[in-house]
């Protein structure tokens, strides 16, 4: 994070710390009490709302890591979502174990499937490599809807999450659980960009020759961008099957897939912060536009017959090419030249 | 340095006119006493071409009710309507929606959001009615209803009439499944499962196929080489065409009996697949045609034609002005039992009501001949099991059969199911 003028640091702690100043600390303090007393003035819809961010907030940072850290093209994500989903739905119903060892589970299930499907990123990149994710997502599919212990087409029921004998029912609960991993998850991305392997993905995203003739083992770093790009996908589907309370294969589509590499192009690849914008920004609109503009224009403007069922998908679709035009480095650098322009203000250059 | 200062206060003007007028929009709300029902249909996305109609039909059908009816009880019927893109995601936030209005039951019209969303109302204790269900819905029976037989019924009603009508050889006659890989095709194959030895027919294929598929020659060579008697196919319209049109470019069909079941025997089968290809299939579908001299059919045209003209013909539009009649039934006995003022709550109290009042109180209730009788019976979440069989003759659906009625299976007594 930049500093204002004249901050300096004095100890290694303090250069190495993410919030420096104490404005940044009070911000960062207001943010985290604005977010957890949001229950109090919220209602179960819009928590419910909050809650799907978040739980695609924590899935989009994993394929931010793989994308946009490591430039790892994968285009399977809501298969290996599925494949954290669908463990915590069998170890908690089927097998009726904790909570927290499905959620760790859901984590590592999806993070060793990942590894198997990452396997071919040694030898291929690129589009190359977008193919072999999507096959991904199809086997995956194809194994949940063909194998026994998943329910198959009919699909199997999940318990509602808990922790040690608090049973979190209500939606305000399960937003302070969601939430509380939320920020875990992004203050782990946000260290893991600053660590030896951070630098080690950027490195390979930006020339994996040179990496190489660095010294950094390619095999060892992709695989390994693959598998915490899917352990958090498998901990957000452990989280989102709780949330839903049943799962059928029909929720993890490849469109689904497609619509996480648009989120986190439209937030801002390699960033922290662009998933949490890419993903606040598309849901709210995909809400505002399903659950607003669509009933708005049917049931009181006479327009032709299907125009507002195509209303959806193409102010989805514009906007996304709005951002790739206008904004293709996304919200987050947007919000970084607003933070400079502003800390100058009002004596700006 | 001026425009930004210009720019924040215009910001700061806004944000202070927004929160100022919120709340007057809250006091300005109506004070009528109303009955408010939630719906939620795929009116974007993959499935708006069943969705879109069906909406149309739902909306249409409340303003029928209020405008000639005078309401339910005298209580104008507010309805609370949202489009789920048939997104699992978008169609849980809309049910949590739902409830947030007060809304005192929700109608769906597809058995893949209802699957999705069933266990949010579930856990709430509020009910919900589908037009199309598949078995998982309801087994074990819960707070979701089924207003039509499901998917399972549908290839038992074929069954039935194939046996009673159609096959006149020895022994068992020989089935090929060409299934949905989806639960309108599980349905079809747990029904077989459960039922098939029962009918006295033998299934000698299973083959599956993807929303999505354009070509399904390969399988249909593998159930060709069995000799099947019958080709029963569960799935939507497009899919549906792809198969029918492939068996006959294989020599199979004529020659064999084709049937689906009814998510896929509507209008747009013909027009897809070609009304020289499709000509005497068979499909099940539980309502009555478009013109059929029933009771409900002179409004509910009239209604249709004058404010969703493109939708006369489509019979999916029939099955959504049915399911509000149902739900307004629903809502005119829990009236009569528990009284307005435990409605009006819109709360868990009101759900047990409409349930427990409304939803098990239905008895023989006619939906003006539209389609079969509307009947709980304990442990049965289906409302109605009656399904007919039609063919399509010179590009019409038409040949109606009698009501065939589809029988409970208990699903969850089969140690298979959901496995």
């Amino acid at each position: 994070m930049s500093l204002p003028t004249g901050t300096r640091d004095f100890t290694y702690a303090e250069d190495m710390a993410i919030i420096r100043t104490k404005t940044q600390w009070a911000l960062f303090t207001g943010f985290l009490i604005f977010l957890f007393t949001t229950p109090l003035y919220l209602g179960n819809y819009w928590l419910g709302v909050a809650n799907l961010i978040g739980i695609t907030i924590i899935a989009a940072t994993g394929l931010n890591i793989l994308v946009g850290y490591c430039g790892q093209l994968s285009i399977g994500h809501a298969g290996f979502i599925a494949v954290g989903a669908y463990t915590a739905a069998i170890l908690t119903n089927r097998l009726e174990l904790p909570f927290l060892v499905g959620l760790i589970c859901a984590g590592l299930t999806a993070g060793a499937i990942g590894l198997i499907f990452g396997i071919p990123s040694v030898r291929v990149k690129g589009f190359y490599l977008a193919i072999t994710t999507i096959a991904a997502q199809f086997i995956i599919i194809w194994v949940i809807n063909h194998w026994q212990v998943t329910g198959g087409f009919v699909g199997i029921k999940v318990p509602y999450a808990s922790i040690g004998g608090f049973v979190f029912r209500t939606e305000a609960s399960q937003f302070y659980l969601i939430m509380t991993i939320v920020v875990l998850c992004i203050f782990f991305a946000k260290n893991l960009a600053r660590t030896k392997v951070g630098r080690a993905f950027i490195a390979i995203r930006d020339n994996d020759l040179a990496a190489q003739v660095m010294g950094i083992n390619l095999f060892r770093y992709k695989l390994l961008a693959f598998f915490i790009g899917c352990f958090l996908a498998g901990i957000a589907g452990s989280l989102l099957a709780h949330w839903i309370g049943f799962l059928n294969a029909e929720q993890f589509s490849l469109t689904e897939s497609i619509l996480y590499i648009g989120m986190i192009i439209i937030g801002g690849l390699g960033t922290t912060l662009g998933p949490i914008l890419g993903v606040t920004f598309l849901r709210l609109l995909q809400q505002v536009l399903t659950m607003e503009v669509v009933p708005f224009l049917e049931s009181t403007v006479a327009l032709p017959a299907g125009f507002a069922s195509g209303v959806t998908p193409m102010l989805f679709g514009l906007v996304i090419i709005l951002f790739l035009i206008l904004e293709p480095r996304g919200l987050a650098h947007r919000w970084t030249l607003f933070k400079s322009s502003y800390r100058l203000w009002p004596f700006s250059y | 340095m001026k425009s930004k200062r210009l720019l924040l206060v215009a910001g700061g003007i806004l944000l202070a006119v927004v929160v100022a007028v919120l709340p007057l929009l809250g006091a300005c709300a109506p004070g009528e006493k109303t009955l408010k029902i939630g719906i939620t249909t795929p009116t974007t996305g993959p499935a708006a071409e069943k969705g879109s109609p069906m909406g149309h039909a739902n909306l249409d059908c409340v303003e029928y009710i209020n405008a000639e009816l005078g309401g339910v009880g005298g209580y104008p019927v507010e309805v609370v309507w949202l489009d789920n893109a048939y997104d699992a995601a978008k169609g849980v936030t809309a049910v949590k929606k739902l409830m947030d209005e007060g809304c005192l039951m929700f109608g769906t019209a597809s058995s893949k959001i209802m699957s999705a969303v069933m266990e949010t109302a579930n856990r709430a204790e509020f009910p919900g009615i589908a037009c199309f269900t598949s078995p998982v819905l309801y087994h074990p029976p819960q707070h979701i209803y089924g207003q039509l037989p499901d998917y399972g019924d549908d290839a038992l009603a074929f069954a039935n009439f194939y046996m009673e009508n159609i096959w006149k050889g020895p022994g068992k006659p020989k089935f090929a499944l060409h299934l949905l890989n989806n639960p309108t095709g599980s349905g079809a194959r747990d029904a077989f499962r459960a039922k098939g030895e029962e009918l006295g027919i033998e299934i000698i294929a299973t083959e599956e196929h993807a929303p999505t598929t354009i070509s399904e020659m390969s399988s249909l060579t593998r159930i060709k080489a069995l000799n099947p008697d019958v080709l029963f196919i569960s799935s939507t319209p497009a899919p549906t065409a792809v198969i029918i049109k492939n068996a006959y470019a294989l020599g199979m069909y004529p020659g064999i009996t084709i049937g689906c079941a009814h998510a896929s025997f509507t209008k747009a089968l013909i027009d897809i697949a070609g009304a020289d290809i499709v000509e005497g299939v068979y499909g099940t579908f539980p309502t009555v045609m478009w013109g059929e001299n029933v009771p409900a059919m002179a409004k509910m045209t009239e209604y249709c034609q004058r404010l969703h003209p493109k939708d006369y013909g489509n019979m999916d539009y029939i099955t959504s002005w049915a399911q509000t009649l149902v739900m307004a039934e629903i809502l005119k006995l829990a009236l009569e039992n528990v009284g307005y003022d435990v409605l009006a709550k819109g709360d868990v109290e009101s759900w047990r009501a409409i349930e427990t009042q409304g939803f098990q109180k239905l008895k023989g209730f006619d939906v003006g001949g539209l389609h079969g009788a509307v009947t709980y019976t304990p442990g049965d979440n289906r409302l109605t099991t009656y399904n007919r069989i039609y063919q399509i003759v010179n590009g019409e659906i038409t040949n109606p059969s009698d009501w065939v009625e589809a029988p409970f299976i208990k699903y969850e007594d089969y140690d298979w199911f959901g496995q």
